[in-house]
């Protein structure tokens, strides 16, 4: 099976996206699964979905996407984190 | 403490009078500029990006927001704090439809996308831990701001 991969996204990539990245990182690494995590700005995801399996972004939505995608927002509040981790996971233990 | 020497004294206003947003923005904006933090199109882009991608966020009684934008706008690193007199209106990070009354503003002036993630981890035990955001909410002055940030320890 191919290495899936998810976009992270913020609306600059470079705060709330690293906040994101860096706990997906963790994530990863404790249930040991192999996932490529790739950090752009939400405005790059359309070019780069294609080639992606999931996206995580910290902001809002803004448009619909042909892969599935999720806001991370509990990751920056610290509210609801577990419930996300099992989110996301239950797209990349297919 | 890495986060600690992002926070400018000169950048914290404790009581900061803002009847909205846009007056937030500006009053903010004009302390970073004058201090040569941010080039003048930060503010506009800041704006911009506050309408497109809303920084509000809840946090069980508390909201702040996060204000930030892209990294060519900011000239020399910093973590700007306001505490407001008033609580003024932002939208949600996680749902534009929704506005929170917040009461305090971090904004974020990042330039180097990759180096800074011991910052932010430091960053969000200040937005994460109650305590820390109620210190943050009930600083009296710029001290009681420093002493907080210089506390922060990544668990």
């Amino acid at each position: 099976m191919n290495r899936q991969t998810v976009l992270v996204a913020c609306g600059a990539g470079i705060a709330t996206s690293t906040v994101v990245l860096d706990h997906l990182e963790e994530l990863i690494e404790r249930e040991n699964i192999k996932v490529e995590l790739v950090q752009c700005k939400i405005a790059e995801v359309a070019s780069l979905q294609s080639n992606a399996d999931l996206i995580v972004a910290s902001t809002i939505l803004p448009t619909k996407y042909s892969i599935p995608a999720l806001s991370a927002t509990a990751y920056i509040s610290g509210i609801g984190i577990e419930e996300l981790d099992k989110e996301i996971l239950s797209y990349l233990k297919k | 403490m890495a986060v600690a020497s992002f926070i400018k004294e000169s950048l914290v206003n404790v009581g900061l009078k803002a009847d909205n947003q846009d007056q937030l923005f500006n009053t903010m904006y004009e302390k970073a500029f004058e201090q040569g933090f941010v080039k003048e199109t930060f503010l506009p882009k800041i704006k911009e990006r506050e309408s497109i991608f809303p920084t509000g966020l809840c946090i069980n009684n508390y909201s702040i927001a996060i204000p930030h934008t892209d990294p060519e706008h900011v000239v020399e690193q910093f973590i700007a704090v306001s505490v407001l007199d008033k609580p003024v209106t932002f939208h949600l990070m996680e749902d534009n439809t929704k506005t929170t009354e917040v009461q305090a503003v971090l904004m974020l002036g990042l330039n180097q996308p990759h180096s800074q993630i011991e910052v932010l981890q430091e960053l969000m035990q200040v937005i994460q831990v109650e305590d820390h955001l109620e210190k943050l909410i009930h600083a009296k002055d710029k001290a009681d701001i420093t002493a907080l940030f210089h506390s922060i320890k990544i668990s």
